[in-house]
């Protein structure tokens, strides 16, 4: 296993959940070759929380797809929880994302047709759990809507729908939750309500949270976080 | 901006959406399908019509009592059309100094203008050709035994010695069961040069004529306007014996059934594809109200995007129609070898029409409802609630399909029945499909990871399962119909003229000649020996008003009652018939009872309880209508109109009527049997057997091409359904992939659910099928005791189930490859 080496984000992690090494990612486009990130490194422990800030179009979802599994670099590694994440192929890292990850998105991807409950009850059905219904009336009553359990999407807020999708992202016990701008669709005071409850949830589950976001004041509330410009990353703060 | 620039413009924006393109698509298939069956059914049916023209040896004619006046044949010159001239009588034939009454057909050279006269010369080589030159004969081979005479030796006819040139195997002659004599063909000239057309002769004179169909048509809507002599009427396909006319009708059922199908079909993708689109413009229509747009313009803007999708497609499909009914016509033609026909347009543009009546009623319950959503549902989609208001348009798509069921039927009675079927069918598998998810809910938890998700993916989406199920069962149920039962039904409909059906008839036998002649056919092997009293009366009265007193102002009622009439009795109800009001005459009833056909009900306006006198013989009888009938006149058993109780019928003079079926190769024997009972009349029906059976099958290979084609659209519209309902499935895919989910889970839970759906959707279809074909097989085609094929419906049932999941595998193939991060870019 590498990685004693210091990285652009300034920190040396031997037991690192999530291991990136000068990774690169270009698209052809129109115009020819388009780089979208280049030479971005960088560790996450288990546990802590991070953040990945930059201005639109900076190349943060792109990273974070990556991060995830759910695309490859052109260049580069990445580590998740020890396995590289470019030599597997997409059916064993949806293996690794089933076991690993949980996601928030940013516009919820709540299936509409299914009640909170059976949204939550997702991820638990895809790994075969026979407790499926009993684990996500508890993780919809964790994050206070136990009593929304039978509603549908379109009867719920949207910060409640940001509930349902955090409660559907906890439910399997994932050992890292990615956050994609989880806030950007909500009004402040919702927004802060919501990120208590992934911080909260990050605390009391030792869950890793990586949060991409261009909200500072979100970012500040994470134990790292880095920016990106322009597909490279600038600086890390402690 | 004016409204339907408007509508242009959003279809042009709007045309990469899948809904429309399905809307669309299903719309030109439903035209296509619905035209091409139109097109190639009607042509078909006047294909059918036009070999009926070669029963009768022209597409036309005029048969009348006198020679008819020059113009008719000069107006059949103007449009075009070859004319033949005849006339058929009585005359007795010496030979050898035996004499035989002939039943005699003159005719000119031109003599049969369709159809084929087939002949035997004396060295037994068989040859098609045209009525005799003067001076030859040709004789049927009952004629030659009688008269004890071979091809090539001269008789004596109309007192002029002809030269027996052929044997008549077989001439186009209309079927006429009661032709009583042996047949002789001679040449018009002789007759007329022999004196036997004059004055005071019994000749019936006919002029047959044949050409282009327009010219034909030109012809008879003349003739119909023109004042015909005395006695004379147009003879027409549609007027061929009655029974060949039943099987025309049952034909023309056939094929309208099959198109029905297919536009029924249709209307349910156009349904599902319509419910998705107004689903997927909920939030722009709450934003173009939230704007300022009126609900009015709102739902102009969307009935003016439907017709500019729909009258290009509807366009389309009408060509599509044209040229596939074209191109199936030059492949089916050998059906039809040497029947003129064109291609009819009506149809096809009727199917556009119909087509779109089909996409107003289907698609217009989901978007009119669309005008209603609110501006509010801007914020959100859950305020966008239903409009009960608008409840009642559901009963639209159900209107337009019991609409359809009657223009396609022909009759109220059979479109009620058809749509109450077809309800039923749909209301079981609704039901199945909803205990089916019932189940699923409880089996779940403890099933394969895979079956549980396909479980719970039907489960989740109850609505659509449930629309689906159904939609899907309504589609087999048609195409289970047209691809198990139909052929069953023709099959059925064959077998109906089995090869032992009577095909002799002895008539005028008196009752002490009974025993004798039935030990005689006995010998002869003759077997399904039948036989009936039979009178020969006049109706008197009706109610008591004597028949020249009645004013009948129907023609033909008039006719029937001017005839004498044949009456007989049986202590049973014949097979065949169907009594449809009343009861069958009791053993020793009081006042003498009569059981009708429902012909004469509708000829005479009868009713239950009136009385009816006959003259017969010398003596009167009074009887009272105690049942009404319903005669299948397609059975070839000997039938009638009238049966009166025995009780009373049995003391009216009476002689009897026999059927049965003896071999061909007796020609001899019966010539025999001639001269032992000479006032007995024996009529060959074999001739008349094989037409029926050749025109049964060359429907029966008419209506599997229709059917080919009604398949094939019904599986594409089956298609495009599951195609318009996989889309739903792209989001889920992309969510579930990102979540972890693997692609061979997402194909198993996929294979699960739309075998699931497939297995609903075919046990429901196998059993509305059995129960619609039962139900059109007795109360429609009225073939007794038909049961359709139970295995091959099942074994179908479990086939379209399979397709079903291959169908439903192939539609998510692409979703399960949904690249996962498609959903975060999305936001």
């Amino acid at each position: 296993m590498s990685g004693s080496s210091p990285d652009s984000d300034g920190t040396q992690h031997e037991d690192a959940l999530l291991d990136v090494r000068d990774v690169s990612k270009s698209v052809s486009g129109p115009e020819g070759r388009l780089d979208i990130l280049s030479g971005v490194s960088l560790q996450v422990r288990a546990g802590e929380s991070f953040a990945i800030v930059g201005a639109s179009g900076s190349g943060k979802t792109t990273l974070l797809g990556l991060l995830a599994g759910l695309d490859t670099p052109s260049g580069g590694s990445v580590r998740l929880g020890g396995h590289a994440l470019e030599s597997l192929d997409e059916e064993a890292r949806a293996d690794l994302r089933r076991r690993l990850v949980g996601f928030v998105f940013q516009s919820f991807h709540l299936l509409p047709a299914l009640t909170a409950e059976e949204n939550v009850m997702l991820p638990l059905e895809l790994e075969g759990s026979n407790d499926a219904r009993t684990r996500a009336r508890a993780a919809l009553a964790s994050v206070g809507l136990g009593a929304r359990q039978r509603h549908y999407p379109a009867q719920l807020s949207g910060g409640e729908q940001q509930r349902v999708a955090i409660a559907r992202a906890f439910v399997h016990g994932p050992r890292l939750l990615f956050a994609d701008e989880p806030t950007g669709n909500l009004d402040q005071r919702t927004g802060h309500h919501v990120s208590d409850l992934l911080f909260a949830l990050n605390r009391d589950h030792h869950t890793t949270l990586v949060l991409v976001t261009h909200d500072s004041r979100l970012a500040e509330r994470c134990h790292r976080r880095v920016e990106l410009q322009e597909g490279r990353l600038l600086a890390s703060v402690a | 901006m004016r409204l339907w620039q408007l509508a242009l413009r959003n279809l042009r924006r709007e045309w990469h959406l899948p809904e429309l393109r399905t809307l669309g698509a299903s719309l030109v298939l439903a035209v296509t399908a619905l035209g091409v069956v139109a097109t190639l059914s009607t042509r078909i049916e006047h294909g059918v019509l036009a070999s009926a023209a070669e029963l009768i040896g022209g597409d036309v004619g005029v048969a009348s009592p006198q020679n008819l006046p020059a113009e008719f044949t000069e107006q059949a010159t103007t449009h075009g059309l070859s004319a033949s001239r005849s006339a058929g009588f009585p005359s007795v034939a010496f030979a050898h100094g035996q004499s035989q009454l002939l039943d005699v057909l003159a005719a000119d050279s031109a003599y049969p203008l369709r159809g084929t006269l087939e002949l035997l010369d004396a060295q037994g080589h068989s040859r098609i050709g045209h009525a005799p030159p003067p001076g030859q004969v040709y004789l049927d081979h009952r004629a030659l035994v009688a008269l004890n005479l071979k091809v090539g030796q001269p008789l004596q006819l109309g007192g002029r010695p002809l030269t027996i040139a052929a044997e008549l195997v077989r001439e186009p002659d209309g079927g006429e069961l009661f032709a009583l004599a042996p047949r002789a063909l001679m040449s018009l000239t002789d007759a007329e040069q022999a004196g036997l057309l004059g004055v005071g002769s019994r000749a019936r004179h006919r002029l047959l004529l044949a050409g282009e169909p327009a010219g034909v048509r030109g012809w008879r809507t003349w003739a119909q306007g023109a004042k015909l002599p005395q006695g004379a009427e147009l003879i027409t396909p549609e007027q061929t014996q009655e029974r060949m006319r039943a099987a025309f009708d049952r034909a023309g059922a056939f094929l309208r059934l099959t198109a029905l199908l297919s536009a029924l079909l249709s209307g349910v993708a156009i349904a599902l594809a319509a419910r998705r689109y107004a689903r997927r413009k909920t939030q722009e229509v709450a934003l173009l109200r939230a704007l300022g747009t009126s609900r009015r313009r709102v739902l102009g803007l969307l009935a003016g995007t439907l017709a500019a999708l729909a009258l290009p497609a509807a366009a389309l499909g009408t060509v599509l129609a044209l040229a596939l009914a074209q191109a199936a016509w030059v492949l089916a033609s050998s059906l039809f070898a040497g029947v003129p026909t064109e291609l009819p347009l009506a149809p096809a543009f009727a199917a556009a029409a119909m087509g779109l009546a089909v996409l107003a009623g289907f698609a217009l319950p989901p978007l009119a409802m669309l005008a209603e959503v609110p501006p509010v549902a801007v914020f959100r989609a859950s305020l966008a609630r239903r409009v009960r208001r608008f409840d009642l348009l559901y009963l639209l798509p159900a209107l337009v399909a019991v609409l359809l069921i009657w223009s396609q039927s022909g009759s109220a009675r059979m479109a009620v029945m058809l749509a109450a079927c077809l309800t039923l069918v749909a209301a079981a598998a609704a039901t199945l499909s909803a205990l089916l998810l019932w189940l699923a809910r409880r089996v779940a938890p403890g099933a394969h990871p895979a079956l549980r998700l396909g479980l719970a993916a039907l489960a989740r989406r109850r609505g659509m399962s449930l629309v689906q199920a159904t939609a899907l069962s309504l589609g087999l149920v048609a195409l289970l119909l047209l691809a198990v039962v139909a052929p069953a039904l023709l099959e059925g409909w064959r077998r109906e003229l089995p090869a032992d059906t009577p095909n002799w008839f002895a008539l005028n036998l008196q009752t002490d000649q009974r025993a004798d002649f039935e030990q005689a056919l006995a010998r002869l092997g003759a077997g399904k020996l039948n036989m009936l009293p039979l009178a020969v009366g006049k109706l008197a009265a009706i109610n008591g008003t004597p028949v020249d007193q009645l004013h009948l102002q129907d023609q033909r009622a008039q006719e029937t009652a001017d005839r004498q009439l044949r009456l007989s009795w049986a202590d049973a109800l014949p097979e065949s018939n169907q009594i449809v009001a009343g009861r069958w005459p009791g053993e020793h009833p009081a006042q003498a009872e009569a059981s009708i056909d429902t012909s004469w009900r509708d000829l005479f306006h009868l009713k239950l309880g009136d009385t009816l006198r006959f003259e017969v013989g010398e003596g009167t009888l009074d009887a009272k209508v105690t049942s009404i009938r319903r005669v299948d006149w397609s059975s070839f058993r000997v039938n009638f109109f009238l049966l009166v109780d025995p009780a009373h019928a049995s003391e009216l003079p009476h002689t009897w009527l026999t059927s049965f079926y003896l071999p061909r190769g007796h020609a001899e024997q019966l010539a025999q049997l001639s001269r032992d009972y000479p006032n007995l009349s024996l009529i060959d029906v074999d001739a008349l057997l094989d037409r029926v059976r050749e025109i049964v099958d060359r429907i029966g290979n008419a209506v599997r091409w229709v059917l080919g084609f009604s398949l094939l659209a019904g599986a594409l519209v089956l298609a495009a359904a599951l195609a318009a309902s996989a889309q739903e499935r792209r989001h889920e895919a992309a969510l579930l992939r990102t979540l972890g989910a693997r692609r061979g889970q997402l194909a198993a839970a996929a294979a699960c659910e739309f075998a699931l759906l497939g297995l609903v959707a075919g046990l429901t279809a196998a059993v509305g099928a059995a129960g619609t074909g039962i139900w059109l097989g007795r109360a429609v085609f009225r073939i007794e005791g038909f049961v359709p094929p139970l295995w091959p419906l099942v074994l179908a049932a479990g086939g379209a189930a399979l397709a079903v999941m291959l169908l439903g595998l192939a539609g998510t193939r692409r979703i399960v490859r949904t690249p996962p991060m498609r959903l975060l870019r999305e936001g």
